[in-house]
């Protein structure tokens, strides 16, 4: 090993700052009375959707593979712990500890199918299996109730706002690591090298298809838990999750925020539902107007910055040590 | 079933097939030409809507003449925008990668989709028919819609002029040429971007039509566009990306299908496009009447 770099240092540095504040962080906003809490409800919010775009982005960013079906599993993990909570009268816990799993399972049976396709052809396959994931959850009165969803999901007496909040920042953290091991082993590498160079991956002997269809069941997993979790959050579960435009928020976090890093998804997604909460608390009626605002936002990364955010702080950051 | 009822169903499935026709041919013509799929093209159809609707109010409908002037305004209307967008923005977005291009058609969804919502509100809306559609044809003894039969006249006249246009005109062998072999096209000296802008206008004036004739058949309201790109996303599948043949069979299929499946299987017939969609996809990536990718 070499040692550390001193930009290594600052970020571990920087990293270990953040983690502190963000723990602290619902102490102070507790100050606040009801603004507070919702404050921390918006926070909590932004952790889980902040999983919900890195786990996409391992199969975006890292395996170059567009999923506009990733909702479907973001889905069926919010569906899970809204089955078992409320009909089989399971534990929080367990629900949530069940949640990724039925996910993986969803993710495994699509993914054997999609990841035969290459690039239009298997974002257009996961859109349709998708659509009909959500087709299914929406008909289907009789076991997810339907278009009306699934209400009133119980919650633990611990899991107050702020204990419900500190929760989700350990599984966020946790989850975080797992991903940064995973994108860091020999695996990720293999991801990264199909996603420069299929033809080279298979000369060199990855099995492609197994890689990206392992690839795509744990960004199903994670994908499951983070569903789990606003299923809980919100204590509802309705087959929007499911929809393909609940798709398309992971793809814009990451394309916001920089799909070539592991927080950028992250990062993005943290900075447009804060656009959309400080649109709304401008003028309720800028609610009206948040598509527009979120859509030229889009188009001006794309024409502009298609690296992202991060990829925009990384050349500034760049501009000024030189 | 009684085979009138059957012949009624029928005809009532091969209608909406027609209709989905018009608008899916459109995004398959501008697939075939531009490579880009464009999530935008729902909006464009229920822009189109609308305006037939807004028009439709300032020229007090019933009258035939009103009608035929919404199917003459609003199409080239839509066409408009589309050359707006083509010049604009779709233009920079042709060398770049397929995950660009999807996120700048989807960028305009929300931008278009949420500019109906602020100029319109969230009412259904709907077109009255003209007096000489409105009432019911009499067909073996079964009282038909006469609109129906009206778009089961324009499908196929549509799916007549695209063939005609591009496979017995000039134009339509540059369309062609431009599919198949774009920069030996240019190298010829026809100007590939203006035959780009032009499908690409082809393509939204066919979202105008069936914005307008969809505004006259049922309720027009904020959720048909993103409802229809998807139905459009599994005619052009089933059909094969970027041929207008396959469109007009993966329509037929898709609008009978859904009508006969509506007896047995009630809503759940509503699951049928997908599932078809993810099948064909699996089997035959390329659709029935595409050709493997190159």
């Amino acid at each position: 090993m070499d040692h550390m770099t001193s930009s290594s240092r600052t970020q571990w540095i920087s990293g270990i700052t953040l983690i502190v504040i963000l723990f602290v962080l619902p102490v102070f906003l507790n100050e606040f009375g009801r603004t507070g809490e919702y404050w921390i409800w918006v926070s909590t919010e932004m952790i889980i959707m902040a999983l919900f775009a890195m786990s996409l982005n391992l199969i975006l960013g890292f395996g170059g593979m567009v999923s506009f079906g990733h909702a479907a599993f973001f889905g069926v993990g919010a569906y899970t712990v809204a089955l078992l909570t409320k009909k089989a009268d399971l534990p929080l816990f367990l629900a949530l500890a069940a949640a990724p799993f039925t996910a993986a399972i969803t993710a495994a049976i699509v993914g054997w199918f999609c990841v035969r396709l290459l690039g239009l052809y298997f974002a257009i396959l996961t859109l349709a299996f998708g659509q009909l994931l959500y087709m299914i959850v929406f008909q289907w009165y009789t076991f997810t109730g339907g278009d009306d969803g699934i209400l009133g999901i119980p919650r633990p007496e611990i899991l107050g706002p702020t204990n419900f909040y500190w929760f989700c920042l350990v599984l966020f953290l946790i989850c975080f690591f797992v991903m940064k091991m995973i994108v860091s082993s020999s695996f990720g590498l293999s991801i990264k090298t199909i996603r420069e160079n299929m033809e080279r991956a298979k000369f060199i002997g990855i099995n492609v298809r197994r890689y990206q269809l392992l690839n795509f069941i744990i960004a199903g997993a994670f994908a499951g838990l983070a569903g789990g979790m606003l299923a809980e959050l919100n204590r509802f579960a309705q087959p929007d999750f499911l929809h393909w435009s609940k798709s398309a928020e992971p793809i814009l976090a990451s394309l916001v925020g920089g799909m070539y890093s592991l927080a950028g998804p992250a990062i993005g997604s943290t900075v447009l539902i804060f656009l959309k909460i400080f649109l709304q608390q401008i003028h309720p009626s800028m609610v009206e107007l948040w598509a527009i605002v979120l859509g030229a936002a889009i188009l001006v990364v794309v024409l502009f910055a298609p690296s992202g955010l991060v990829g925009l702080y990384q050349n500034i950051y760049k501009k000024f040590q030189s | 079933m009684t085979w009138q009822l059957f012949i009624f169903m029928l005809i009532n499935g091969l209608c909406q097939g027609m209709l989905l026709f018009i608008i899916a041919s459109g995004l398959s013509l501008v697939f075939g030409v531009l490579r880009v799929i464009n999530f935008a093209h729902g909006s464009l159809y229920m822009i189109g809507a609308f305006l037939a609707y807004s028009l439709s109010t300032l020229l007090s409908g019933e009258s035939l003449l009103g009608f035929l002037i919404l199917l003459l305004v609003i199409p080239p209307a839509i066409a408009i925008i589309g050359f707006v967008l083509e010049v604009t923005l779709f233009r920079r977005v042709y060398r770049e990668e397929h995950l660009l291009q999807l996120l700048l058609t989807y960028a305009l969804v929300l931008i278009l989709d949420d500019s109906v919502r602020v100029i319109w509100g969230g009412d259904p809306r709907s077109v009255t028919r003209p007096d000489l559609l409105a009432g019911s044809v009499d067909v073996m003894g079964m009282a038909l819609p006469s609109y129906n039969v009206f778009i089961l006249v324009i499908g196929p006249l549509i799916a007549f002029g695209m063939w005609f246009l591009l496979y017995r005109t000039r134009t339509g062998n540059v369309i062609r040429a431009a599919v198949s072999f774009p920069d030996t096209l240019g190298a010829l000296g026809v100007n590939v971007s203006w035959v780009m802008t032009s499908t690409f206008m082809l393509g939204c004036w066919l979202a105008g039509l069936g914005g307008v004739l969809t505004a006259a058949l049922s309720n027009i309201d904020l959720g048909i566009g993103m409802e229809k790109i998807i139905e459009c996303f599994a005619v052009v599948v089933i059909g094969g990306l970027g041929s207008v043949g396959g469109a007009l069979l993966g329509s037929l299929i898709i609008g009978t299908g859904l009508t006969f499946f509506q007896l047995p299987f009630g809503r759940w017939a509503l699951v049928f496009p997908y599932a078809l969609m993810a099948l064909v996809l699996v089997i035959r990536p390329w659709g029935l009447f595409g050709k493997p990718e190159r």
